[in-house]
């Protein structure tokens, strides 16, 4: 109960941030920049759009996580809003979970403003038959804001703002290249390829969560990919904010 | 507090939003209980990561706070009071000892389901209306929603901030936020109050009205555990005080028996400017006070009064008033820690 608390209040204090309103009229002006640029794709401006569209709810996203939520928890520290709240029953896992759970929800339902403008603008143009690959591969990049905000998360509990943000962003760039860097340690020899599979493992498979290449053909995915995804970033999560719970219990707040 | 502000209003009666059995009961008969802090071998020290090495914040405290008792608790800066509260509201973590709050170990969240928590200096979210964060606050510590509402807008009237409750928090003044401060501490109705300079940054008025609702939770039955600089304050509200010093406990005690256990010193008041000159025997015993167009001698030693005032009317001096003078808080304080600071002097040269 008390985490949904701390999620509610972080969700307004997301959504009422000038930075949020700013990312998500950027991504609607660029959703309607791929209809002006339309003649420059050369018969491919619905593939275009379709992809420039679903790249916009994950680079936004991830803008989203680097700006508010690599200093979420740090924030609270430094201007000590976080002594009102830790002094109450409040356990410290719940309150990250809470923080997780609210700039998660409030990444959601950018995706969702972003997917559903999307849609529409398909819709209109009389593609309303791509409405489930959309509705799916919105739902995945969701998924993959949800991961991504985990570390972000643990991070801001453990260090500052600017480090923060530079380990979130390293963290998302390498766990976009996850499937190279297996391929890569099968042509190493033995030592060498378990620490970079280990590496591997431990980098979140960002890979599972793109399925651009299908919706921009309209084309939607199987339920057991959705199941696997939604499991696996369950999983994730639940393991990165369980280390920073570990993490965050032992902190002094002077 | 800001009197100024058109939203200013006295403090009133209290609400009685959560009933309690205490509540009814005298704070003498309070006392008697259970204690509300007990605190025992509390120790903190603080490990600076990159030279390892150590400070102590707080050395071995052995404290209790009865239930319903006022309790002052007084040090320089850096004595250790902020530590104390710190870890008793869960935000420092102890290096060793044990504390409990109303009977429930601090490493038991629930410990602070009856705590009100006021930090030095409380910040808030600056997008939040005093409304919003003092529901959000309220909620946290166990209140259903329709209870927290009534109580955020019941408290908000309280500190005098009724007329701003829809006003974002960012465009509030500092005494606004100290009052809202008391509000978050205090809108659950909490058995224990730790209050850490609650007074700070507030104007006469708003000192006044802190007085007050201090008073007010005494009443009640409520145990408040405060600190503060402002020693004239802690004099008038306060059952018992601890004086710390240097991370130790150096005294407990009723204001009364702190001042009863001093040594009094007379005023012997004079008419004009006497030109004498106290002798050699009066030393260490009398010494001479000019101020204010005044002039007095103070007698350190009441038993030599006599004697004093015998060599006073042979030199021709008028004596207008004879005056006991009893050490207020702030001297004995003062001397205290003049004291420690002079013994722990002796200890480092004797090492």
């Amino acid at each position: 109960m008390n985490a949904l608390l701390i999620a509610q209040n972080t969700f307004r204090e997301v959504v009422r941030d000038r930075v949020l309103a700013g990312i998500v009229i950027g991504g609607i002006v660029l959703l309607a920049f791929t209809k002006v640029a339309a003649p420059l794709a050369m018969g491919e401006d619905l593939r275009l759009t379709v992809d420039l569209g679903l790249s916009s709810i994950s680079w936004l996203g991830l803008l989203v996580i680097l700006t508010v939520g690599a200093a979420l928890v740090n924030k609270e520290i430094e201007r000590r809003t976080i002594f009102n709240l830790l002094s109450r029953p409040l356990p410290r896992p719940l309150y990250l979970v809470g923080k997780w759970l609210g700039l998660t929800a409030a990444l959601a339902a950018v995706a969702a403003l972003l997917g559903g403008a999307l849609g529409l603008l398909l819709a209109v143009t009389g593609h309303a038959s791509y409405a489930m690959a959309i509705t799916q591969a919105v739902y995945l990049a969701g998924l993959e804001l949800a991961v991504i905000t985990s570390l972000a998360v643990m991070f801001s509990a453990l260090s500052t703002p600017v480090l923060s943000a530079l380990y979130t962003l390293g963290f998302f760039l390498a766990g976009q290249w996850c499937d190279d860097l297996r391929q890569v340690a099968t042509r190493l020899p033995s030592g060498s390829r378990e620490a970079v599979e280990t590496i591997a493992n431990l980098l979140p498979n960002l890979s599972l969560f793109n399925m651009r290449a299908l919706a921009s053909g309209g084309d939607p995915t199987s339920a057991l990919h959705l199941l696997l995804a939604t499991g696996y970033a369950a999983l994730y999560c639940g393991c990165v904010l369980a280390l920073a719970a570990a993490a965050f219990e032992s902190r002094d707040f002077r | 507090m800001n009197a100024q502000s058109p939203s200013h209003q006295p403090l009133t009666a209290a609400s009685g939003i959560r009933p309690d059995p205490y509540r009814s009961a005298a704070p003498a008969q309070l006392a008697c209980r259970e204690a509300a802090v007990r605190i025992v071998g509390l120790t903190k020290t603080y490990m600076n990561p990159w030279t390892l090495k150590r400070t102590c914040g707080l050395d071995a405290l052995d404290l209790e706070v009865h239930r319903g008792e006022v309790f002052g608790y007084l040090g320089p800066n850096g004595a250790g009071k902020t530590t104390t509260m710190k870890i008793l509201a869960g935000l420092l973590k102890r290096t060793s000892g044990r504390a409990y709050l109303l009977g429930t170990s601090i490493d038991d969240v629930r410990s602070r389901t009856s705590l009100g928590f006021l930090p030095e200096q409380p910040y808030f979210y600056d997008s939040l209306t005093g409304l919003e964060y003092l529901e959000f606050v309220a909620r946290l510590s166990g209140m259903q929603a329709q209870p927290a509402s009534r109580a955020a807008r019941h408290w908000l009237g309280k500190v005098g901030l009724g007329q701003r409750e829809r006003l974002v928090l960012r465009k509030y003044s500092k005494g606004m936020l100290q009052r809202l401060g008391l509000a978050a501490a205090m809108v659950h109705e909490p058995e224990l109050l730790i209050l850490d300079e609650p007074m700070s940054g507030l104007d006469p008025f708003g000192r006044r009205d802190v007085r007050d609702l201090i008073l007010e939770q005494r009443e009640q039955g409520t145990t408040v555990l405060f600190s503060s600089h402002i020693l004239p304050d802690v004099e008038a509200l306060c059952d018992r005080v601890a004086i710390l010093l240097g991370g130790r406990l150096e005294r407990v005690a009723t204001v009364g028996e702190l001042v009863e256990g001093a040594a009094p010193t007379i005023e012997v008041s004079v008419a004009g400017f006497p030109l004498v000159e106290v002798p050699g025997a009066f030393a260490g015993t009398l010494r001479r006070r000019e101020a204010g167009g005044t002039s007095a001698f103070i007698v350190e030693d009441p038993a030599r009064l006599q004697e004093v005032l015998g060599w006073l009317l042979s030199h021709g001096v008028t004596v207008t008033s004879v005056t006991p003078q009893r050490p207020s808080l702030e001297q004995l304080f003062l001397a205290a820690a003049e004291s420690s600071a002079f013994q722990a002097q002796g200890v480092r040269r004797q090492g």
